[in-house]
């Protein structure tokens, strides 16, 4: 081995405590832990709280600079929490923070224990949680276990010294033949799931970019290594993890490899972890499959789920914008048909817009054809198999269909999960390249850099909106905080509703079906800890134009429901169909209050 | 059981004048001579009573039997007062389909698989079926009255009746043999005797609570077409084609389906003659009543001949008979085709003959021709509008061909294929509708008109 090469040489973490600052006689690079740090105070306990959680997503870089360097950083979050709290967010899903490369948007980690120096320190991420915990909001991230980046000194140990510790952490072969069923995901970039090492002269295994070789779960010390990453941040506080792209962690011959047996042992493994060493911390699986795939990932229903305790419900999200454009419930109602049920002490999370394209994996051709056509209208809104464009945008700014849209994420069963700046209808810009579209600065005030960092506006890490519809002098927190009739205190107060009534997180999802094809009805039912029923009724009308429905409410007859909003008592349900009227794209809340509910 | 006899021959009279203002009452046309109860059964005693009627219609020499439902009770709640028939006896009587307290009584005879006099109630095999529930019946329909029994079961009444087992009946029970997945399965039945010959009274299926008539889904796609004027129809957030696909498909799997559980055979030269002959016939009948049909009467009588030189044999099997976008639901599993009755108008022996498949495609076709151009009628003339309209229908017209070709048996294939027949199919129809449209929605005669100005000049 060349007595110069340092495998930490890529991290650029000089003078913080980072992998591989020194190696052991044995080859063992050394590892920062947890007990090296302060730890938070963990939020007021309540195992099942991510059941009925509204989380929202914010990327560390996006949200507020504190030292002016251009970038958002840890820090600048923290000082935030209070609007946040102020909007009535339970949990911060923050994607990658780790030392990365940057080449995959931080999903590139080069140590796993060490903060992305431009975001801050461990110590930063530290006084975040104790921040966020006073508030009650808790915190989880992303952690990618499938891959690390090329740079991580485990890969730089492996390819360097193929019989040394590390030499057997990353899935090499003499060539790319093996495994050939494995489809490639990024179609765009890669032509190939084996990349050449010349260095090691051997291929080395991808799921992804070919600069994230994928670990070996087949060995025993990289199952445990990665267990350890999970302990340092749950020790140090965390309240969970997102686990990204978990179906890929295995390989087996003649398979697709993907939703592997073995995969859900070894998430059987993290979850033992958790439930025995940090009760009420959870795992989020991103899975982007199929409703009846991805309930593998919730685990055995004997128990409630012995894997992860939330799944992403991918196919809703695209399903309840094409519904909206055919003005028809039947996209959102045959996918929620579809999906199985899951196990008790589990949830989804479901969501209209994240930091990834809008993606377009889980539809068909004819369908992607026509989301393409309908949502991208410009060939540069086309990312991947998707499209990148925001929520506001995507809806054309029309504050109807925006408040439609909320409603059904707010409404449908799952946790919703918000994304940073949605709240305010911010919009994206296309020019950026890859996903950077929708990651633009958070945009707080009508001042310079939308009140996002003091720096010279030429050193920001990507230019603010500033287009005369969505830019921050019109869209930003500051003046619609103000506002009582903006999307955001409108936003603030549906998260506030919501929250009133527990049948949304938990209720049971009951469709009511009727003769309208563009009117989407539903119950949710919920039997509360004393015995009685909550129902929450939702009406939504996927149609711009004004429509009627009559819906069999018999099963309630005798309840008076109350609209949720303004609290107006509407008629009683009797044994006749019950007729509503809707504006376009409007929809109702109602509580439907029985004798007892009308006696509290 | 009998009724009092005095009760029931009071009640009988009263119907000659109550029968015509009555939605599914077909002899309109002349007034009632007669009404005689053929039988009666009383299904509940006491009050409120519910009473079991079979009557034959006279009007002049025609005699035509129907059955009626008939509740009497001390007190008539408001909610009744629009069923009251007369009050017998110091009784009230009314008809019965919309008394929650009684019909429940209908689906609890089924499910114990009760006799009751003259009438059998059976559930079909290895499909028990619940009682106890409340009914409420189903608005807006035409020729039977239909109850829903707490969002689980359908039940149809038929009203008029004809001898022996009733098509949609025996369709539905065929299609369920081979398990076809485009109908709401039967889970019951009612039979009475007509004529010394069982018959059909009521069939029970399971309630599709999330459907939705295509009739419903395709004029929410024109309502977004017409409101965007400049984007074609294809790049409309509201296109209907993928459905129209998925129903063409629909479509031809039950016609496989019919074929595999019924059989087919070929028309041979005489029955094609007597196919041909009818559209003649039809077309000269209705050439008589509405003059505005008379100047194409040459070239329909021309396009109806023309069938005679289509190319080889013409398989023939059981049909639907009666298809439009009013008889299929949207469901998320699906399309699902009802009422396999046939057109009601049409007698019954025509109604259950062997047909060519065709017929259901032409139905399809002309009800979208339809949906394209509900939302003109009674509007000001607009050339762009129209266009539109012709736009939509095209488009969907292709894209339920496409799906049928996709499904259909091999001797049927794409049904643009048979042309000839395909387009003498839909004249046919078209003259049908005329006269329907004549005599009850004049405003909507213009639809089926310009079709067949436009077919039979050689458009589409």
């Amino acid at each position: 081995m060349d007595e110069d090469f340092r495998p930490d040489a890529a991290l650029g973490l000089e003078g913080v405590p980072h992998t591989g600052e020194s190696i052991t006689e044995e080859g063992i690079l050394v590892e920062p832990q947890a007990g090296d740090f302060e730890h938070a105070e963990q939020a007021p306990s309540n195992p099942v709280w991510y059941k009925g959680a509204v989380f929202y997503e914010v990327l560390v870089r996006a949200f507020t600079d504190s030292n002016s360097d251009g970038t958002g950083d840890l820090r600048g979050l923290a000082s935030r929490l209070d609007y946040l709290e102020w909007l009535g967010v339970d949990c911060l899903w923050l994607p990658p923070f780790y030392a990365s490369p940057l080449r995959d948007g931080g999903y590139d980690i080069s140590d796993f224990r060490a903060v992305l120096p431009e975001f801050g320190t461990v110590e930063d991420f530290v006084y975040l949680l104790d921040e966020a915990h006073k508030r009650d909001i808790r915190v989880i991230t992303d952690l990618v276990l499938n891959h690390t980046s090329d740079a991580h000194p485990w890969f730089q140990q492996s390819r360097t010294d193929p019989d040394g510790p590390y030499g057997d952490y990353y899935v090499w072969s003499d060539d790319d033949s093996r495994y050939a069923d494995a489809r490639i995901i990024f179609v765009d970039t890669e032509t190939s799931n084996w990349t050449y090492d010349p260095v090691r002269g051997q291929f080395y295994w991808h799921r992804f970019f070919s600069h994230q070789p994928d670990l070996n779960y087949e060995n025993p010390d990289v199952q445990e290594a990665m267990l350890d990453v999970l302990r340092f941040w749950l020790d140090l506080g965390i309240d969970g993890f997102r686990l990204d792209a978990v179906p890929y962690l295995f390989e087996l011959e003649g398979t697709n490899c993907e939703n592997l047996p073995r995969t859900h042992e070894f998430l059987k493994r993290c979850r033992k972890v958790v439930d025995d060493e940090y009760p009420g911390r959870v795992l989020l699986a991103e899975a982007n499959q199929w409703p009846s795939d991805v309930v593998e990932y919730f685990g055995d229903p004997a128990p409630g789920g012995d894997e992860c305790h939330m799944a992403f419900h991918f196919p809703l999200m695209p399903r309840i914008f094409m519904a909206v454009r055919r003005e028809s419930r039947f996209p959102i109602s045959e996918i929620l048909a579809q999906t199985p049920k899951i196990p008790h002490n589990c949830q989804w999370g479901i969501f209209l817009r994240n930091h990834d394209e809008l993606t377009l994996e889980m539809v068909s051709d004819e369908e992607r054809d026509y989301m393409y056509a309908e949502y991208a209208k410009d060939p540069r809104m086309k990312a991947n198999i998707g499209i990148r464009r925001r929520l506001a945008p995507l809806l054309e700014n029309d504050r109807n269909q925006l408040e439609l849209f909320t409603a059904l994420l707010l409404s449908l069963p799952g946790s919703p999960v918000l994304y940073y700046g949605d709240e305010i209808g911010m919009g994206d810009n296309i020019w950026l390249g890859d996903r950077d579209a929708v990651r633009t600065p958070m945009q707080w005030t009508p001042d310079r850099n939308a009140g996002f960092s003091r720096c010279d506006p030429g050193r920001i890490y990507l230019p603010v909106i500033m287009d005369p519809v969505y830019g921050y002098q019109a869209i930003n927190v500051e003046a619609q905080r103000d506002s009582a009739s903006s999307l955001l205190s409108w936003t603030r107060r549906m998260i506030e509703v919501r929250k009133q009534h527990y049948a949304f997180a938990e209720g049971e999802f009951i469709e009511l079906g009727g003769s309208n094809p563009s009117v989407l009805a539903f119950k949710r039912q919920w039997t509360r800890p004393d015995g009685l029923t909550d129902v929450v009724l939702c009406v939504n009308n996927l149609s711009r134009f004004p429509q009627p429905v009559e819906l069999d409410l018999s099963a309630n007859e005798g309840c008076t429901p109350m609209e949720l909003t303004g609290g107006v008592l509407f008629p009683d349900i009797g044994e006749l169909p019950y007729l509503l009227t809707l504006p376009g794209h409007g929809f109702y809340w109602f509580h439907l209050l029985d004798e007892s509910a009308k006696a509290r | 059981m009998n009724a009092a006899p005095e009760l029931i021959d009071a009640l009988v009279a009263e119907l000659p004048e109550w029968l015509p203002t009555q939605r599914w009452f077909a002899g309109k046309d002349r007034p009632v001579t007669a009404v005689d109860a053929v039988s009666t059964t009383v299904l509940l005693e006491g009050d409120p009573l519910l009473l079991h009627l079979i009557v034959e219609v006279r009007q002049d020499d025609r005699g035509e039997p129907y059955q009626l439902l008939i509740g009497s009770r001390a007190h008539l709640p408001e909610y009744l007062g629009s069923s009251w028939i007369g009050t017998e006896k110091g009784l009230p009587c009314y008809e019965a389909s919309g008394d929650a307290d009684l019909t429940g009584r209908l689906l609890d005879l089924i499910a114990e698989d009760a006799q009751v006099g003259p009438l059998r109630f059976a559930q079909e095999a290895k499909a028990p079926v619940q009682g106890g529930l409340r009914a409420r019946p189903v608005a807006a329909e035409q020729s039977n009255t239909s109850l829903v029994f707490g969002q689980q079961y359908i039940l149809k009444l038929f009203r008029k009746l004809a001898p022996g087992e009733n098509p949609d009946l025996k369709l539905h029970r065929a299609l369920q043999e081979v398990g076809s997945e485009h109908i709401a399965p039967v889970l019951g039945s009612i039979t009475g005797e007509l004529h010394g010959e069982p018959t059909t009274l009521g069939m029970l299926q399971k309630f599709v609570t999330d459907a939705v008539e295509g009739w419903a889904m395709a004029t929410t796609s024109v309502r977004d077409l017409m409101a965007d004027p400049e984007l074609p129809p294809d790049l409309l957030g509201g296109d209907f084609a993928g459905e129209s696909n998925r129903l063409g498909q629909a479509v031809a799997t039950v016609h496989n389906d019919l074929r595999r559980a019924l059989g087919d055979q070929t028309a041979d030269l005489a029955e094609f003659d007597r196919a041909v002959g009818a559209m003649h016939a039809r077309l000269d009948r209705v050439a008589g009543e509405v003059p505005e049909l008379t100047g194409y009467a040459p070239a329909l009588h021309e396009a109806f001949e023309e069938i005679r030189e289509a190319d080889g044999p013409v398989p023939v099997q059981y049909i639907h008979g009666d298809l439009h976008l009013g008889q299929v639901l949207r469901t998320v599993t699906g399309w699902l085709l009802i009422d396999f009755e046939g057109e009601p108008a049409a007698p019954v022996s025509e109604r259950s003959a062997l047909r060519s498949p065709l017929r259901d495609v032409a139905g399809m076709l002309r009800s979208f021709d339809y949906a394209a151009h509900q939302m003109l009628i009674g509007q000001p003339e607009d050339p762009l509008l129209t266009e539109r309209a012709l736009e939509w229908s095209r488009r969907n017209r292709e894209a339920f061909c496409d799906g049928y070709a996709k499904a259909a048996a091999a001797d049927i294939g794409d049904p643009r294929s048979h042309a000839l027949l395909l387009r003498a199919f839909e004249l046919d129809k078209a003259v049908y509708e005329v006269a329907y449209e004549h005599a009850n929605r004049p405003e909507w005669l213009g639809v089926p008109l310009a079709s067949i100005a436009r077919i039979s000049s050689g458009g589409e």
